[in-house]
């Protein structure tokens, strides 16, 4: 309250006192009131700024991409470059989705079963192991994406030898998940009421037994969220796959062959210089973010249930 | 960009309900041991992480990393490598994200806690989180092939009309309208979700009691945000700040869009530049040798301001929920 109340002349009687009182103690409530107003109004329109791109961006994207993804060779067919002579021929992304889904498949595999473990185990253990692996894991949730594709590259890639593929991509993304799938994992397991192991415990069961058989099945609506959102997130990277994967141009689901990933093709449609695959690129744009809003709001959804049923 | 990971509740300070696993006098079972050994597995990858990295730029570390520091100007592919420019355009487009992003995430978390009637509170919330959870590259391809021709067309002339305004600034705007101011406000974009996400938690854990005080004793709204929220949240603030902070430094594919990829110190925000990560994305692929290490080492780089930045944050949220608990 930094307005300070200057009286400038002497007041005479009581009831002149208590107006000019009430006259200034009205004004100086009214400026409160039209400053907390204005800053209000202010902090309002920040959050409209805020929600300024995502409509413009969803916009673009519907207005540019629609036409290109209701074509179906879009879907089925291999990309094939322009040239002079055919200069709007620009195929489809085939190869983009089926790399995207098996890159996603592997690394999900590789991820899961870790992340979900360790998780538990930071859960359920005091040990300065688990302590320091509980930090470990919220640093790397935090790391930039490009190194893990260094890290993909210099492991998978040049000393185990296997080359440009999908397995070293699917690593990268593994690599990527992981602190994602444990720190929603260790947040799920911790989340079960006590009372529930207790009375596992009570009942005379082993402490493995009551994790396995009482808290897991308890908690894993939160576990699936975490590795829904983890999926969600590996599927749209580009930089660590942009290292390691190759950019092949043929559809295959083997995982030694280089592949191609929707993100990549993004990334270097948008850099081309032709206009036909600069149209493209918003195709291919929408079926990413199609999939990952579809992946991103499940797992809300599935969260939000999970509350309810509590 | 990424999904938004709030930091999770600080477990190491109520231990007293969880049981000891395997207390007592049980053997340890074989669940136990999969646990371990997935934990293991987890350590190794992460010291796997870090070793191999460190171990590819080990020949550039040793020998230029003064020139990696301090010189202007990559010389491919046969060196010399100097990573003055990636760090500096790194750091002048966190920052000038950094500051798009707290001045209106600010106000979009306020707003969301306090303001906005409250069955709209869920709605924006999700709103902040799909903004989120757009792929970092669909940032990139909307900020190259939208704002920079804007930028170009419009923003830029719109500048250069001013009087005197090529002296000041020059004559901007090759590179298709790349450049570090249109990086900056990409990268704002990005991480604005992160520190909303962030402070938007610390915002609404302000004990009510506070918040009831404050009002009780005539303030208007603003005087309750300004003199009780804001002032009681203040660390935790900052602690979003950092992470928002290491988020920027992170992104890739967007700025190598965005930003020009020119590999020159430069002070001049409406001119192209780069950024470490960027520069890793474009120049890995016709990269050998030398370059590989040197490039490597920037990654190193990299990976010490992140962790760096990210540290910071954790332990101001952390010293914010004492603050709280103390409250």
């Amino acid at each position: 309250m930094s307005e300070i109340i200057e009286l400038q002349e002497p007041v005479e009687t009581g009831h002149q006192m208590r107006d000019e009182i009430r006259q200034i103690s009205d004004r100086v409530r009214a400026r409160r009131q039209i400053r907390s107003r204005i800053m209000v109004v202010l902090c309002g329109t920040a959050f409209l700024i805020s929600a300024v791109p995502l409509v413009l961006l969803l916009f673009q994207l519907f207005d540019r991409g629609l036409p290109v993804v209701l074509h179906t060779s879009f879907y089925t067919q291999l990309p094939s470059t322009p040239t002079l002579i055919s200069p709007n021929a620009t195929g489809g992304v085939s190869n983009a989705i089926i790399g995207t889904l098996v890159l996603t498949l592997y690394a999900s595999i590789m991820a899961i079963p870790v992340g979900v473990l360790v998780g538990v185990y930071l859960a359920e253990s005091d040990s300065k192991l688990a302590a320091s692996l509980r930090v470990i894991s919220q640093t790397m949730a935090g790391a930039p994406s490009i190194l893990m594709g260094l890290f993909a590259f210099s492991f998978v890639v040049r000393d185990l030898g296997i080359g440009f593929s999908a397995l070293a991509g699917s690593f990268a993304l593994a690599v990527l998940m992981l602190p994602v799938i444990i720190i929603s994992s260790e947040i799920a397991v911790r989340g079960v009421p006590h009372t529930l192991r207790e009375a596992g415990l009570a009942l005379g069961a082993k402490p493995h037994k009551v994790s396995m058989k009482i808290v897991l099945p308890a908690a894993v609506t939160g576990i699936v969220t975490g590795i829904i959102l983890a999926m969600s997130r590996a599927i749209g990277e580009t930089a660590p796959v942009l290292l390691v994967i190759g950019g092949g141009y043929i559809n295959s689901w083997k995982p030694l062959d280089p592949v191609a990933a929707l993100p990549l093709s993004i990334y270097e449609n948008a850099k081309s210089e032709w206009p036909s695959l600069r149209t493209e690129v918003w195709g291919i744009a929408l079926v990413l973010v199609v999939f990952v809003f579809v992946l991103s709001l499940s797992a809300r959804m599935w969260a939000s249930r999970k509350q309810q049923a509590r | 960009m990424s999904i938004v990971i709030p930091p999770p509740p600080d477990f190491t300070s109520h231990e007293e309900e969880v049981p000891e696993f395997n207390s007592g006098t049980s053997s340890r079972s074989w669940y136990h041991y999969v646990l371990i050994v997935a934990s293991l597995l987890f350590a190794a990858v992460s010291v796997g992480f870090i070793g191999t990295i460190l171990w590819n730029a080990w020949p550039e570390i040793t020998h230029h990393s003064g020139t990696l520091l301090t010189k202007n100007g990559w010389q491919s592919p046969l060196g010399p490598f100097g990573g003055l420019a990636m760090i500096v355009g790194t750091l002048e487009t966190s920052l000038v994200a950094l500051i798009i992003a707290v001045i209106i995430g600010l106000g979009t978390s306020i707003s969301i806690v306090f303001i906005l009637p409250r069955r709209f509170r869920n709605i924006a919330a999700t709103l902040v989180e799909l903004l989120a959870a757009v792929p970092s590259v669909v940032y990139g391809l909307w900020g190259f092939l939208v704002l920079a021709p804007w930028m170009l067309n419009t923003v830029i002339p719109w500048l250069n009309s001013w009087p005197f305004a090529k002296d000041i600034w020059g004559n901007p705007g090759q590179q298709d309208g790349q450049s570090l101011l249109l990086a900056s406000i990409v990268l704002g974009v990005m991480i604005l979700p992160t520190f909303v996400a962030i402070s938007r938690e610390v915002i609404s854990v302000v004990p009510n009691d506070l918040i009831e005080a404050s009002l009780s004793l005539g303030a208007t709204r603003w005087q309750m945000i300004r003199e009780v929220i804001l002032p009681t949240a203040k660390i935790g603030l900052f602690g979003a700040t950092f992470l928002a902070l290491a988020r920027a430094t992170g992104e890739t594919v967007a700025v190598a869009l965005v930003a020009g990829g020119v590999a020159n110190v430069q002070s001049h925000l409406l001119y192209p530049g780069t950024s470490i990560a960027s520069w890793i994305a474009t120049e890995f692929g016709e990269a050998q040798g030398n370059e590989i290490a040197a490039l490597m080492a920037l990654g190193i780089l990299l990976m010490l301001l992140n962790f760096g930045l990210s540290l910071i944050s954790r332990w101001l949220v952390g010293r914010q929920r004492k603050v709280l608990a103390v409250v």
